[in-house]
């Protein structure tokens, strides 16, 4: 928090409240670019894995169960796979869509504040 | 980490949380300094070194949040392995799958139809359980990993919180200090 060269403005609790909900709703966006990246890479891992599928041709494929590597026939395979890329091709989609409605809220709170701090306060990446 | 100055000229909703200690949000700075009897720079200290626990705490709380993640991947892996046995159980076809010996090295087993799983529960402990009773424990311990895991993230908002209303504080002790600082200087030049 920027300190000012003894501003006016006095902080209410209600300013206080969405000083906090801004800081929540900041970490919770980090968070979210971490999860994001990590989803996006296990969604490109399941295209690769899919991929190998249809490239080779063996009937039994050793699929990572737990961790170990089971003798899956090929079609289970491939009913597992599209379900796993399924799951997470949604988790994705619900993430970016918190990320989207944390960047709006974000942006209400901002307007907000700064509204009635003005420069004594900032609120942004440093 | 007793809270002190938590006196009636402030509203604060919670005053402490699992042992987290709450801020007390500030109506007035002059009055909350003549409450707590204490000077700016006193007060100032105060406050410094509360964010030097929330620190400490958080720091704690952080560790306990990623033993959490990594636990709860390893459950589901279990809860994975179990279910494909239970699939398996009937078909009388027996499960072959490869695993890792050491590293690099991996050997092939073959895992006939069985009816019961030994589980690790850790400190050298193994036990043996049915595949039902294997997957309700696993269940459980998921279902109490995730809980605990909410938990602990709504101690750590709470946490964050108190450390943004203790910054606040600590920028609006400063700047009244300042505000009076000039007063007194512009009266002086009178």
């Amino acid at each position: 928090m920027q300190q000012g060269e003894g501003s006016e403005a006095q902080v209410t609790w209600e300013d206080q409240q969405n000083i906090n909900k801004f800081g929540r709703l900041n970490n919770r966006f980090h968070e979210l670019e971490d999860e994001i990246k990590v989803a996006k890479e296990t969604n490109e891992n399941f295209e690769d894995a899919s991929n190998e599928l249809i490239l080779s041709d063996e009937d039994v494929v050793r699929f990572q169960i737990g961790e170990v590597f089971a003798h899956v026939p090929r079609e289970d395979v491939e009913c597992r796979l599209e379900k796993m890329k399924e799951d997470a091709s949604k988790a994705l989609e619900r993430l970016e869509e918190e990320k989207k409605s944390v960047l709006a809220q974000m942006a209400v709170l901002k307007k907000i504040l700064y509204g009635k701090f003005k420069d004594s306060i900032n609120l942004e990446e440093d | 980490m007793a809270a002190a100055s938590t006196s009636t000229a402030d509203s604060t909703v919670v005053t402490e949380r699992r042992g987290i200690p709450g801020a007390s949000f500030v109506e007035d700075v002059e009055t909350y300094l003549k409450q707590c009897g204490l000077d700016v720079n006193s007060s100032l200290a105060f406050l410094q070194e509360r964010l030097q626990q929330y620190k400490i705490v958080e720091m704690k709380l952080l560790a306990q949040q990623r033993d959490l993640q990594t636990k709860i991947p390893d459950i589901e892996k279990c809860l994975d392995v179990v279910s494909t046995l239970e699939a398996k159980k009937g078909t009388g076809e027996a499960l072959i799958t490869d695993f890792e010996v050491s590293e690099g090295i991996y050997s092939r087993a073959r895992i006939e139809d069985s009816d019961s799983v030994c589980l690790w529960l850790g400190a050298n402990v193994m036990l043996e359980y049915s595949l039902e009773e294997a997957k309700a424990l696993l269940e459980k311990n998921l279902e109490n990993a995730k809980a605990s895991l909410e938990v602990l993230v709504a101690d750590l908002q709470f946490l964050r919180d108190q450390v943004t209303i203790t910054q606040v504080t600590v920028a609006r002790v400063y700047n009244w200090d300042v505000h009076q600082r000039r007063i007194k200087q512009a009266a002086k030049e009178i």
